[in-house]
């Protein structure tokens, strides 16, 4: 998760009431907010672009600018230093976007707080401008098919504000747009289209071009050459992959705004001077196109009391995918409440606290809900248009409960008696433990994830042909699961090497096979190793041990002897249960063995399955190994 | 007053008149190390007087000196003395019969007795007269070996010549000259008196035998004190492993608390860790970056058609649990995908599919996996408990009671209760426990009641309770371990040290 500084002055000043340093960071802490703490920033602002970058601690000044990438590190007066700011540090809360900026989340604050409860009227007036969409944006090879825009008028800006709208936009293409996949809004200084009202949203082929932003005075370039060249385009042309035209969002003039969701065009860039705003937001699915605007364009009006709203009217716009169906005209940004229903009743039974239908009715508000209707405990929500997270009356409950406070919610335990029952697995490898313990020797837990060269390898076997192998490993000594705890107990001796001995060590655990009867088509049996290294020791003592352990365990087995490449010759037996097949080896480790991990001390170990309820099942930790007579 | 066998020994030979040492040990006929060590323990007792006088004595430890032996100067010199002219070191050596380095270590001697000085590299006589006093005291030290200097100057022979020229003469480690003490023994009137009440000897004994025991004599003997803070090769214990316990303690808390154990396999359906749990198929968590795939084996068959529909119906539309869905296009391809299991809330979901009937407790504890690089803070695998409650009266209340009851079990006392957000819980809560000592909150994991997307699907109508806790970190907390590779990547040393009580 990104981490935010939300300026502690500004978010203050919104909340309007007095809230202690601790206080604050509490209320935020009961709200669901991981917060790191309070820290103070540095800040360098780019003097070409204006944008500004806050530093934490010792960082050095990025090499270049992040909105206008322009070269910043060692470059004399490239940046201007501003006074240092304190902030609250804190996670993103990926699903309340609309408490990304110190606007938004003093507006759930005052609610929690009780200082201003319900919901915000967002007054809009009349459709303002214009925007038709081409069919060829439906197209399967130029295809980004929806959008939604708005008009914001009378705002005034100053750097922090300028630097709160970027940081909004980049935080709302990392959680609603998915990296701009789903959503990718552009703002644009309106006053720069010499009064346009009607634009268009279409497609044009890679030679089609514009001056994009940050290659101010330059000559246009082609849509090909952002792509290849442009710092934003080589980010995000992933996004267009496989298209023959691109998406282009223009004024019936012909002045591009931008090349969604790349990057916007240099002249139409918003700056300190800029008092009206065109947004608009483009993606892959409507509801999350216009929940981004909505989310946007209320967060902008939080932030900028005086500012207005325009609507825009979008025509040939549709819901379907096809080039050339249906299309209607929406009217955007929708600010519109979604109607939700929850039952006092029903909350109050959920969430285990005593609860009025007035009680329900006045933590919703606090939520910043509007109540429209009552019926009996039944309440209808109006919720704001700003949430994205309301899918059900349940999320209404969780709500409820938040502005309630956790910490307030009484801690009971269920009433209903039931009897606990474990597993006989766990049962019979406590009592195996229990065995080695009294033998001496010391627990080890290894990382249950190997590959054949740490595994099958280093025992001189082939790899395992009933091994659970991984797709996307992270690294090559980690690529499927462990089929044998040998190699474990072998890699524990090698790291200690320079630890006292002997070394007395066991594992008792699960490995994992390949299995047609399993529902996934894999399973895990128990397993149980132990082994020693000393100076002296030897075969006597394993087999000593061996047929100890065996007859606690009750296995009834008869010894034959093994030969496998990480024993010694003569030295090394199966034990052979019941049915004739293996159930367990041991033996002297080899010589080869022995080298190949740096050990110069010799070693014995065992291996044994843990029997089940039903039985011992086969061993199996080597592979199709046939067993020697 | 106790007296050691030795003691008894010594005493019992020993009279008001003085004896030189070497006697007495004569007469005990004991080693001198024990008879010495005895007298001392004696006269520390006030038994008896030990007198010490201390002597020179020179010893020659080389071969006999041939017939007609001079010192190398007195060779040197004649030699000289029969060329009559200055001589060559090397000269000189073949000459006199010496070797080279002989004339080298013997060359001081001669040039301070000033009948011989250098001449660049030559050497020559001077023609003052030339004596070598040590001689006679050389000759009588070797016939003796080893000769006090009191007694080498009764013989008249010049002592201080053999100390300065000596081992030049016969080679420095053929000579030694040390000081030595003579010691006289003579018992106190405490002694006479206490050798007068009459001394036993008793025998001392290191090792209780079976013989010993059988014979009786251990009523008779004396058994030799330890000194009880010397070093001893250090003892090992077996030990459960810290994590291991901190599992049991965990598996304990659950039984007594009225839970059945559930367990899964590791590999996992996508349906089953991910679908069913109402996370949708685009959410990060399931993007190949954060989670393992499985390539063998690649997949698991859907279960049941009209538990695929519902559980389909639900992420695209909300089917009938009153809910709006995530409202995308469900891939049974997804869901088919295996997996290594991100959570064990895949065993306790599968629980639930299995018998929605409640009042029913379930826990699971077991590895669970994530891609992960190694470092201090991550490991791809940890261990977590699920738990899942479902119960007609289980609550949002219920659980924090549980969650408390759970913690305090394993020794914390406060415990802080955030919102958190997960796709399958709703409310949803992160844990977090106060470490005393630390005098800080530790995050321990998820938790909240199952969203009705989840549990409707099932056939599940009842509240469903259920939480997912990190183990290794509890075990990092109680063992205090900063680093989460230690409990993995096991260091024996650590392992042996850490106390099995807390």
């Amino acid at each position: 998760m990104p981490v935010i500084g939300i300026p502690t002055a500004e978010l203050r000043r919104r909340i309007g009431e007095e809230v202690e340093g601790d206080k604050l960071l509490e209320v935020l802490g009961d709200m669901g907010c991981d917060v790191e703490g309070l820290a103070t920033l540095r800040r360098v602002q780019c003097v070409r672009c204006g944008f500004v970058m806050e530093l934490a601690g010792k960082e050095d000044t990025p090499p270049t600018c992040g909105n206008c990438t322009t070269p910043l590190r060692d470059v004399d007066g490239a940046t201007r230093e501003m006074s240092p700011i304190e902030v609250v540090r804190m996670e993103l809360l990926a699903v309340r976007p609309d408490m990304f900026d110190p606007a938004g989340l003093a507006r759930a604050i005052r609610g929690v707080l009780g200082i201003e409860t319900g919901p915000i009227e967002y007054a809009s007036h009349d459709v303002v401008a214009k925007l038709t969409v081409d069919p060829s944006v439906r197209r399967e090879k130029s295809l980004r098919p929806h959008i939604a825009c708005a008009v914001i008028e009378n705002v005034t800006l100053d750097d922090d504000s300028i630097k709160l709208l970027m940081k909004l936009q980049e935080n709302l293409h990392w959680a609603l747009g998915r990296n701009r996949k789903h959503a990718s809004i552009g703002v644009y200084d309106l006053d720069s289209l010499g009064g346009e009202t009607e634009f268009e949203y279409t497609t044009e082929p890679p030679d089609y071009r514009f001056v994009p932003l940050g290659a101010t005075g330059s000559e246009p370039w082609t849509l090909e050459r952002i792509l290849d060249e442009h710092a934003k385009g080589r980010a995000y042309a992933n996004l267009l992959q496989g298209f023959d035209r691109y998406p282009i969002l223009r004024s019936k003039s012909g002045q591009v705004l931008s090349m969604p969701p790349i990057i916007n065009s240099e002249e139409t860039k918003v700056h300190g001077k800029s008092r009206r705003f065109f947004i608009d937001v483009t993606g892959s699915g409507a509801r999350i196109v216009q929940k981004t605007l909505a989310i946007l364009v209320t967060s902008i009006l939080e932030y900028h009391k005086d500012a207005k709203l325009g609507l825009v009217e979008i025509h040939g716009a549709t819901d379907a995918g096809e080039v050339d169906g249906p299309t209607t005209t929406l009217v955007t940004p929708d600010l519109s409440p979604q109607i939700a229903r929850v039952d006092s009743e029903h909350t109050a039974k959920l969430l285990g606290i005593p609860m009025t239908t007035d009680d329900l009715d006045e933590l919703l508000r606090k939520m910043r809900h509007g109540i429209s209707k009552r019926n009996g405990t039944e309440i209808e929500v109006q919720v704001p248009a700003y949430r994205n997270d309301i899918l059900h009356e349940r999320d209404l409950m969780e709500d409820a409960a938040i502005a309630f406070g956790y910490r307030n919610i009484p801690r009971a335990l269920v009433p209903t008696l039931t009897v606990g029952k474990e597993l006989h697995s766990t049962r019979v490898t406590s009592d195996l433990r229990d065995v080695l313990v009294g033998m001496g020797y010391l627990e080890i837990f290894t990382i249950a994830l190997t590959s054949t060269e740490q595994g099958d390898e280093l025992l001189g076997l082939d790899p395992h042909p009933r091994a659970v192998v991984l797709d996307n490993p992270i690294s090559a000594d980690q690529t499927q699961l462990r089929t044998s705890l040998l190699p474990g107990l072998l890699q524990t001796f090698a790291r200690n090497r320079h630890n006292a001995l002997p070394q007395r060590v066991f594992e008792l655990g699960e490995v994992s096979f390949l299995s047609d009867e399993a529902e996934t088509g894999a399973h895990e049996r128990h397993y149980v190793a132990f082994g020693t290294i000393a100076p002296k020791v030897g075969f006597a003592e394993i087999r000593a041990e061996a047929e100890a352990f065996a007859r606690e365990v009750r296995v009834e087995f008869r010894l034959e002897r093994a030969e496998v490449p990480f024993l010694v010759p003569g030295r090394a037996a199966f034990l052979v249960g019941k049915d004739g097949g293996p159930v367990g080896i041991f033996g002297e480790v080899h010589p080869r063995t022995l080298a190949r991990l740096g050990l110069q001390n010799p070693a014995v170990m065992f291996e044994m399955v843990v029997p089940t309820e039903t039985g011992t099942p086969p061993y199996l930790a080597l592979g199709q190994l046939p067993l020697q007579k | 007053m106790e007296l050691t066998p030795d003691e008894s020994r010594v005493l019992t030979e020993l009279t008001g008149d003085e004896i030189a040492m070497p006697d007495l040990v004569a007469r005990v006929g004991e080693d001198q190390a024990k008879v010495a060590a005895a007298c001392t323990l004696l006269a520390e007792k006030g038994l008896v007087t030990v007198r010490e006088v201390p002597f020179v004595e020179f010893v020659f430890k080389g071969d006999p000196l041939p017939e007609g032996w001079t010192p190398p100067r007195q060779q040197i010199f004649a030699a000289l003395t029969d060329a009559g002219e200055p001589l060559p070191m090397q000269e000189v050596a073949a000459r006199a019969g010496l070797e080279p380095q002989a004339v080298g270590q013997n060359l001081k001697g001669l040039l301070s007795s000033g009948a011989v000085a250098k001449q660049g590299g030559n050497l020559a006589l001077t023609g003052k007269p030339f004596a070598c006093p040590e001689t006679d005291a050389v000759r009588l030290l070797v016939q003796k070996g080893t000769a006090r200097e009191s007694e080498l100057l009764a013989d008249g022979v010049n002592v201080e010549a053999l100390r300065e020229f000596g081992p030049a003469a016969l080679g420095k480690k053929a000579i030694l000259e040390r000081e030595k003490t003579d010691r006289f023994v003579q018992l106190t009137a405490a002694g006479e008196e206490r050798k007068a009440s009459g001394v036993e000897a008793v025998r001392e004994v290191s090792q209780i035998t079976p013989e010993l025991l059988a014979s009786g004599e251990w009523e008779s003997v004396r058994f030799k004190p330890y000194d009880i803070h010397l070093e001893t090769e250090p003892f090992r214990t077996g030990k459960k492993h810290p994590l291991q316990r901190v599992l049991e303690s965990t598996w304990q808390a659950f039984l007594e608390m009225g839970f059945e154990e559930s367990v899964s396999s590791y590999v996992e359906s996508g349906f089953w860790d991910f679908d069913a749990l109402f996370q949708p198929q685009d959410h990060p968590a399931r993007e190949m970056q954060d989670t393992f795939y499985v390539a063998k084996p690649g997949k698991t068959p859907l279960p049941d058609e009209e538990l695929v529909r519902r559980v389909r119906e639900t992420h695209e539309t909300g089917g009938d649990t009153g809910s709006v869905g995530w409202r995308y296009k469900w891939d049974p391809a997804k869901a088919m995908q295996n997996v290594l299991r991100t959570h064990t809330t895949a065993t306790t979901v599968r629980e639930v599919a299995k018998n929605p009937k409640g009042p029913r407790k379930v826990f699971s504890i077991g590895r669970v996996f994530r891609r992960e690089t190694i470092d201090y803070k991550h490991l791809p695998i940890f261990y977590q408990v699920d738990g899942i409650i479902i119960d007609k009266d289980a609550s949002f209340s219920t659980l924090l009671g549980t969650l408390a009851a759970f913690y305090e079990r394993m020794g914390f006392e406060k415990f802080y209760f955030r919102p958190g957000f997960f796709p399958y819980t709703e409310p949803s809560v992160e844990v977090f426990i106060w470490h005393e000592e630390k005098q800080d909150w530790f995050e321990m994991g998820g938790s909240g009641i199952f969203r009705p997307e989840v549990t409707e699907p099932l056939g599940c109508t009842e509240p469903v309770l259920a939480w997912g806790l990190g183990l290794d970190r509890l075990a990092m907390l109680l063992h205090d371990r900063s680093d989460i590779r230690d409990l993995y990547l096991s260091d024996l040393d650590w392992l042996r040290e850490e106390p099995r009580c807390r």
